[in-house]
Parts: structure tokens; sequence; C-alpha cells
């Protein structure tokens, strides 16, 4: 579990080459494992890179794991280690001028990692309780092999909701098929899969412009992301798309448009889809002019993902000849809020990486319904026969926990659902 | 036939003038009336002369003005003249405290005796040439502080320009004054003076000083507001309010309000602290300027149809944020702050404050910035002249003003303007009365009888009880008080007003005058506790509210939030 702090201007902004006198900047983050083998080889990879580096004591780990135990990790790592973490975070927000919050990076069907996680952000809520929390969490496979992993993942999304301000979630099925087809990698590692999702945060999050028509950057992207996404306090899942993404191989025989981009990101927002391959063209908005509840049933039957905000962000050549108006359309957004409101676009002309032009949407939309369902509805089988139970109350998560945890998840739905 | 224009003791206190004179003029040119001594205006400062006026020191720049023969001599506070050469230099702003925001820069007042703006000496030369000047037109002055009656001689040469030199001086201090002309046709109430007055009574009222002209409303707003705030502020003639708010009208009406809002109160003093130039990096203590100016009233929306809470919660969040958003960039600007003290420690000339604020380094790293403050330093010394200029020659404006108020056509009806009460609203409030009065009588009555009660158990007991039961009254009286301090503004210290400069010190030295952010962060922290306290009480009404709702609608469950 990675914790990166907020941006400090002074040290992620160097950008000496690294001779050998140079000073390298070092990445404001926090590395919590129970195993030392994950965080080691983490290490050494950014070092190797020499462009960046984590810091040398901003890590934590124990000498042996524990058995892949949401309830261990939650009640008794936890606590036992808590003043130590917290003093690794400490140390590196002294160190910031400006803290613009928290980014905790997670597995959500974890054992140890993600209740050390759960709890990690609680405390983070407790001590720094005006601080901005993000977490990104990692979905699991449809197909996993942990037995107990929808009791995780139902425990660690009630959790998080409970104490985060927003969940940036990647699902593993959606960027494993990014690589598959879009990438054409044939052996999918851990590597390639980590590549992709790097892409992805680093389109959100790399600096644009603050203003229209302004060439000053944007200070504090994390609080205005999330101002304009998720202040409500029941819409709190968000998903990113990207586009154009693939092997740089392709890249060099590919030109874009922004209309092409942008109608292909529209359509992937509108009908769910995590790639700009395989889209569904049949599904379109509704008709306007009908009253909101038959236009909800017409959606679920279309499988339209309706929105409630959505934040596109453009970099590149010409970025302010591009034309909005198809995200602008007031039958992508719900009925309470107007698309004056619902939509923000950041641009900057700086490519990102090595495209000439690139588009990421950050959106809070329906797009999770389904797979949470699915996910509350085999936890709740296993759980109607305690299955597995024993496991958590040993460490002291009780049934209560659990049926606190189904409540608010149900409720997560049926809000998202009666858009 | 008078209006109301008030002149009281404390108005002229705070204008720091030693007011005793007797006006006696030769030859009224021009703009003079013909008597002068039945005006009110004068037969109420003459009611007040003798008077010593000592207090209210804290009149632009620190200086107390003494009429002497017509003019008025300036003496300088303890200033070294040396110190004040230097146009930047000598803005001390380094007195932490101030009484009010207009103390602490202290003009270096070059003037010349000749008139406005003159020539730059310093400070001491002129002092003493004004003070050998006025020993030698009146030798019966001797030292400071003036008791009795002065016969004030006015020289005719000076009477014929003192009015227009007065007006201009005036209309200089102020934002946006109009010329001596416009005040001179308002007196006889002429169409093209009033659009000038309207903006300028605007500027006045205006809670906050609009700096750029992009932002002025309408002159219809403009007019509204002003008849607002003036309204609000309690101005008693009628006819004002019904003056056309398309500005094309009514200068004479206008001109009284800004005579009775110059003399009703401090605001020139005001005015000339909103433009303050700021040197160091100031921080509010006090919510005072929060509070008085609550800035025009919001327009109203009206919400058509039924309102999603959905979208309400919308909204609540994006200020929660913006919010959080907030607090995050006041600790960075904290941090930086504490950078930029720390780094330039050892650098100021002045040894009391330390170290550099962020405009005063702002001033090295870039000349550019240097110049622009300076120009901003030499306009506001230039109003501050000014209005120095306005109170020599104030008397001969108020003498003015009565003839103004001559000419206007008398006042029809009742001169007072009462709010309208709706019909119904009387009802209603008679009804109100009666309950309190009924609910009143019965605290009484219970009261009384409780009262006889623990009297009739206490009274048997012997003497020694009497004096616990009165030192235990005693002590009840006591920690009552003390709740009382604490529950007041500010706590049990008393609280200075108005921003401070902030000033880093070495742990362990005592520093200089000022407070200290450690009884400032006490104060803070009581005062948070307090407001925390009546938030829960707050909250725990609303949940029993809750509570009751729950009760009245049934087949339904309520799950309330956690924390309830």
């Amino acid at each position: 579990m990675r914790i990166m702090r907020g941006l400090s201007l002074r040290h992620l902004n160097k950008t000496e080459t690294a001779g050998p006198g140079a000073v390298i900047p070092i990445a404001r983050a926090v590395l919590v494992d129970m195993e030392p083998k994950v965080i080691n080889q983490t290490l050494s990879k950014a070092a190797q890179s020499g462009r960046w580096k984590y810091g040398q004591h901003s890590s934590f780990c124990q000498k042996q794991g524990s058995g892949n135990n949401w309830a261990y990790g939650y009640s008794v790592h936890g606590p036992r280690h808590e003043e130590s973490i917290r003093n690794l975070i400490q140390k590196e927000v002294e160190k910031c001028d400006s803290l613009s919050g928290f980014f905790i990076i997670m597995s959500m069907a974890g054992g140890t990692g993600s209740g050390l996680g759960a709890f990690v952000t609680q405390n983070l809520q407790d001590q720094y309780s005006n601080s901005l929390k993000m977490n990104q969490i990692i979905w699991p496979y449809g197909t996993g092999e942990v037995i107990v992993q929808n009791y995780n993942s139902i425990l660690t999304l009630s959790h998080l909701y409970r104490s985060s301000d927003a969940l940036l979630v990647h699902e593993n099925d959606a960027v494993h098929k990014i690589c598959a087809k879009l990438m054409n990698i044939k052996q999918i590692s851990f590597s390639d899969i980590n590549q992709v999702l790097a892409h992805q945060l680093g389109s959100v999050f790399q600096p644009t412009y603050s203003a229209e028509g302004s060439f000053h950057y944007r200070r504090n992207p994390l609080g205005d992301l999330m101002e304009n996404l998720v202040p409500h306090p029941e819409f709190k899942m968000l998903g990113v798309r990207n586009i154009p993404q693939m092997s740089e191989n392709s890249l060099a025989y590919s030109t874009f448009t922004w209309a092409g981009l942008l109608k292909h990101l529209r359509q992937m927002l509108i009908s769910n889809a995590k790639m700009e391959e395989g889209i569904d063209w049949q599904i379109r908005p509704p008709l306007p002019g009908l009253p909101s509840l038959s236009k909800m049933s017409l959606n679920k039957e279309l499988h339209f993902n309706t929105s409630i905000a959505n934040l596109l962000i453009l970099r590149g050549k010409d970025v302010h000849s591009a034309d909005l108006e198809g995200f602008k359309d007031p039958a992508l957004y719900t009925s309470w809020l107007e698309p004056v409101n619902a939509f923000n676009v950041w641009r900057t002309q700086r490519a990102f990486s090595k495209y000439e032009k690139s588009a990421a949407l950050v959106s809070n939309s329906q797009f999770l319904v389904k797979p949470l369902d699915m996910i509350v509805g085999k936890a709740w089988n296993m759980f109607a026969s305690k299955a597995y139970v024993h496991q958590y109350t040993k460490f002291g998560i009780e049934e209560e926990d659990f049926l606190d945890s189904f409540a608010l998840l149900e409720q997560v739905v049926a809000s998202y659902c009666t858009l | 036939m008078y209006v109301t224009l008030d002149l009281t003791v404390p108005a002229l206190a705070l204008l720091g003038l030693a007011v005793n004179l007797r006006v006696t003029l030769k030859e009224p040119p021009g703009y003079f009336p013909k008597e002068l001594c039945s005006c009110s205006f004068n037969s109420g400062r003459r009611a007040e002369g003798g008077r010593l006026v000592r207090g209210g020191e804290a009149l632009i720049g620190g200086v107390r003005t003494r009429r002497v023969s017509g003019e008025a001599a300036i003496e300088p506070q303890r200033a070294d003249p040396a110190e004040l050469s230097a146009p930047i230099g000598p803005r001390r702003t380094g007195s932490v405290s101030a009484p009010d925001g207009a103390d602490g820069t202290q003009t270096p007042g070059r003037r010349s005796l000749a008139g406005v703006g003159g020539a730059s000496r310093p400070r001491g030369d002129w002092a003493r040439d004004k003070a050998a000047a006025a020993a030698a037109r009146d030798p019966s002055e001797a030292g400071a502080g003036c008791m009795g009656r002065r016969r004030r001689r006015v020289d005719p040469a000076d009477a014929a320009g003192a009015l227009p030199a007065a007006i201009t001086a005036l209309s200089r201090a102020l934002p946006g004054g109009p010329s001596a002309e416009t005040f001179r046709r308002a007196k006889f109430d002429r169409p093209e003076a009033a659009p000038a007055l309207w903006r300028l009574l605007f500027h006045v009222l205006s809670p906050r000083p609009a700096d750029d002209a992009a932002a002025l409303p309408t002159p219809e707003a403009q007019a509204r507001l002003v008849k607002s705030a003036l309204r609000s502020q309690g101005y008693p003639r009628r006819a004002l309010v019904q003056l056309p708010e398309d500005g094309s009208q009514g200068s004479r009406e206008l001109l009284l309000a800004l005579s009775w809002l110059l003399a009703r109160g401090p605001l020139l003093e005001r005015l000339l602290a909103q433009i303050r130039v700021r040197l160091g990096d100031e921080m509010p203590v006090c919510e005072c300027e929060v509070l008085a100016s609550p800035g025009p009233p919001a327009p109203r929306v009206e919400a058509d149809g039924c309102v999603d809470i959905r979208h309400l919660q919308w909204l609540m969040g994006k200020l929660r944020f913006g919010w959080r958003n907030l607090i995050t960039s006041q600790q960075e600007h904290c941090a930086l702050l504490g950078k930029v003290h720390s780094y330039t420690r050892g650098c100021h000339s002045d040894r009391s404050l330390g170290h550099l604020s962020v405009t005063e380094a702002e001033l090295l790293r870039d000349p550019e910035g240097g110049r622009q403050l300076l120009r901003r330093l030499e306009s506001e010394n230039a109003r501050l002249e000014a209005a120095l200029e306005w109170r020599r020659r104030e008397l001969v404006f108020w003498q003015w003003m009565d003839t103004v108020l001559d000419a206007c056509p008398p006042e029809a009806s009742q001169p007072t303007f009462l709010p309208r009460i709706p019909e119904r609203g009387a009802g209603e409030l008679e009804l109100v009365a009666r309950e309190l009065q009924a609910l009143q009588e019965e605290l009484q009555a219970v009261v009384e009888t409780r009262r006889a009660a623990w009297e009739a158990r206490v009274g048997g007991w012997g003497p020694g009880w009497k004096a616990t039961q009165r030192a235990s009254e005693e002590a009840v009286r006591q920690e009552l008080t003390a709740l009382q301090r604490a529950w007041e503004r500010g706590g049990g210290l008393a609280q200075p007003h108005g921003p401070h400069r902030l000033v880093r010190s070495e742990a362990g030295t005592l520093g200089g005058p000022g407070l200290r952010a450690t009884e400032v962060i006490k104060a803070l922290r009581s005062r948070e506790a307090c407001l925390e306290a009546a938030l829960r009480q707050l909250q725990g009404q609303c949940r029993q509210e809750l509570a009751r709702l729950v009760g009245a609608l049934p087949g339904f469950i309520w799950i309330l939030p956690p924390g309830c």
C-alpha cells in the first residue's frame, strides 16, 4: 500500500538531469506492507530509472505477512503499527509547503493490505480531518482465486466510504483487457498493468492550466477535482477512461483529431466501455422531454450510463479548438444537476507521454453499479450461511460490522440506481 | 425648522480639535452670510468653547491641532525629524497594537505655510517656524494646551479664498470628490451637480472601497444603496428619500446629507483607514471588520417549484470542499510567511521588528514594485495632507453649510421618518407583548413562592448559617460575573481591534508592545470552545425536533446518521 502525499512544489518540480552531482527528486510518499519483498522491488525499480526515487526511510514493513486476513490487518496490525506509520506520515507532511491532501493506493479485496489500508485511512481522517483524501482502489478480477475476496471487498468499501472523500476505482479486468487488446501484450505481467494504471493517473494529475485562457498552472488539482466531482457524500465512486491508449509501435502510424477522440470518449462514457475498442454504438442518450421516472427505467433497459458529474482533461496540440458540445448534453446527466455545474474541463498545451493529443475523463457515474451489486450479492449469499465468518470474528470484526457494511453499500447502490 | 445636524462633543473629540472659538467676521465676501452668530452650527460650537478636548489623538498621524489666530498650528509628536525625511522608511507600522486602524502611520506632514503641498522641509524646522509665527501673532499663548477662550481674528484677505480652499481640501481628502464649483452649484440645487454628489455619497457609503471602475453598479443602483445606507444610519430628512433615482436632481439634499455624515462621525478617518498602505504582514485579531460591513444585500433568488434535495447536498458539499481548500492555502500562507520572516532575520533597520515583511522583501527584489509602492504612498500622503488642510479650514465650511440649510424650503410634514408598520403586524405585536407580560408575571410569582419557601426553611437555622449563606451568595455572584466575562467577546483580556502586524521574535526575548501570539491563541481557543458548546446545543435541539417529527409519522423507520 502506498500513500502519496500532496505535492510539494519544491521537490517534485526539479528538472535537473541526473548527472553525478545532481539532486534527484524524492517522491513524497510512504510505502507500507507487511512483507519486505514488494517494497524492496519498488524502491529499487524507482531508483534504477535515475530520474526519481523514494526516500530511504519512508517505508514501513514487517518481517513476515500474516495470512491474508482482513480482520487481522484491520484490528491487529493497524493498532499495533499505528504509531510508526503515523510518524512516517507526519515527517512527510512537515516537509510540505502546501499539503493538498492524501492519495492512498491500495487493493480492495486483499487481506492484510486492505484491512491495514482501511485502518490507516480512518486514522488519517481523525488526524488530518481538514485534509482531502482520495483512495485509489483496485477492483479485483471477477474470477478471483481468494474465496473471501467478496467479504474483504465489502468491508474495505464500507470503511473507506465513511472515512475517505473520493474512491477512484480501477478494475483489474478492464486494465487486463487494455493490455491485451490495445497494447498487444501477450504475457501480461503486473508491471504491464501498473504501467497502464500509471498512465491513467498521470493523464489526470499532471499539471493543467488553472483557468480558461491563463498560462498559470493549477495549484491544487486534487482539491479542484474533488470539488467538481464528489461534493455529495453519497456519491463517491469515480472512474477514469482515457483515449488514446496504444503500444508505442502503433503510435507512430496514427494521427488523431479532437473530434474523433472526443466522440469515442463520449460513447465510452455512455456505454460504459473501458477502452476504445469494441464500443457499443447502439446505446444512445434518451430523448429529452420524458418524465424522470420513465427515463430511469428506459436507461436501465438500454444500459445507458448516467453521469452525475464529469471532468474532461485535454492535453496536446490545438487543445483550445476542441469542440465539447457533446459532453454538455443534459441527457448525459441527472435531472438535479445542470451540465454547466456537472461538466468541467481542464486543458494544457503540453503533450502527455508520447501522444500528440490525449484526453482523459474522470467521471462520477453509474459505471460501478453492476459490479458492486454483484459483489454485494455474492458476499450476502456467503454471509447468509455464515461461511468463513469466524475468521473475522476471531479478530474483532463482528457480525454487526458486516451488517453495517451491507446496509451502507445497498444504500450506495440504491442511490446510484435512482439517478 | 432646523434639522438635527448634531455636533456633539464626542464627535469633536474624535476630530481632535480643541474648539474654543468665537467667530467675528468683518466683511462677508461672496460665500459668507452676513449674520453668523445665530447659526446653529456656530452656537453649538460656542457652547463647547473653553473645554479642552485632549482626547482623540488618534487623528491622522496623531497630531493635535490648535487654532491660533485663524490658522492651525500642527504640533508634531515626539518624532525625530531625521527619521521622517524619507517617505518609505519612517512609515512606522511598528506600533503593533492600534486603537483603530488609522494611527501608526504618521504623515511626515511636509507642509509649508504657503498652502497645500508645499516644500519638503524637515518637520522640526517647520514646527519651529509655525510655533514662532504663532507666538508672534498671539503672544498671550504659551505652550501646549489651550485653556479658556481665545480671540480669533480672520484676515479678510484670507477669508475670500478660505471657503473654496476648504472645499477643495475636503474633496481631495474624499474618494472621487467633485470640485468646489460643484459644491457651490449644489447649494443652489442645480441639477448638474447631482450626479457627482450621488457618486461621491456612493463611494463614501459603500462598505468596501470600489477600486476599479468596471465593478461600479448603475447609477440607479448607486442611488438606491445611498438611500438605504443613509436610512439605516438614521438620516432624518425625508426629502432625500423622495429624490428620483436616476441621479438628476437633489444636489442640495445630497450636500446636506454629506455634511451630516461628516459632522456625525469619524468619516474621513474611516475612509483614510481604508486606503492605508500596509507595509507589514497583517493579521486580523478581531471580527469587527467582518461584522461591521455586511455588504450589499444579496439578490433574492426565488426557487420555482420544488428543489431536489440532492442538489442542495451537492452545493453544501462544494462549500465544504471550498472551505477545506481555503484552510489548506491559509496554512501554506502561514508556512511561507514563517520562512520569509526567519530567512530575513536581522535585515530590518528597525531593531524592534528585526525581520522583513513580505512587502518589504518584495521591495528589495523588484524595483518596479518599489516604485509602485512609492506612488501609492505618495497618493496616500496627498490625501492625508488634504485631510489636515480640511481640519484647519473646516469652520468656514460649516458656516457656509448653515446658509445652505437656510436656503432649503422648510419641511412640510413631520421631520422624522418612521418605518411603516403594517396593520396586521401591529395586532400581532400586541399579542406578543401581552404574552411576554404574562410570562414575566408568572415567572415573578414562581420566584416569589420559591424564595418564600427557601426563607421558611432557612429562617429557623442559626446565625452561623446566615454568614455561610452570605459567603455562598458572594461566591456565586463572583462566578456569575466571571462566566459572563468569559462569554463576552474577547474573554478577560482587553481585546484590541483591527489588524496587527506579524512580528517573529526569538523565544525568550520579551519583544515590544503588542499582543503575544500565545495570548491571542488562548483567547481564540476559549471562544472556539464557547462556539462549539453553542453548536452542540443547537444540534441537540435539532435532534429533538427530528425525534418529534419521527414520532409523528407512523409506519416509517428512521435511521439517523452516525454520531446522533
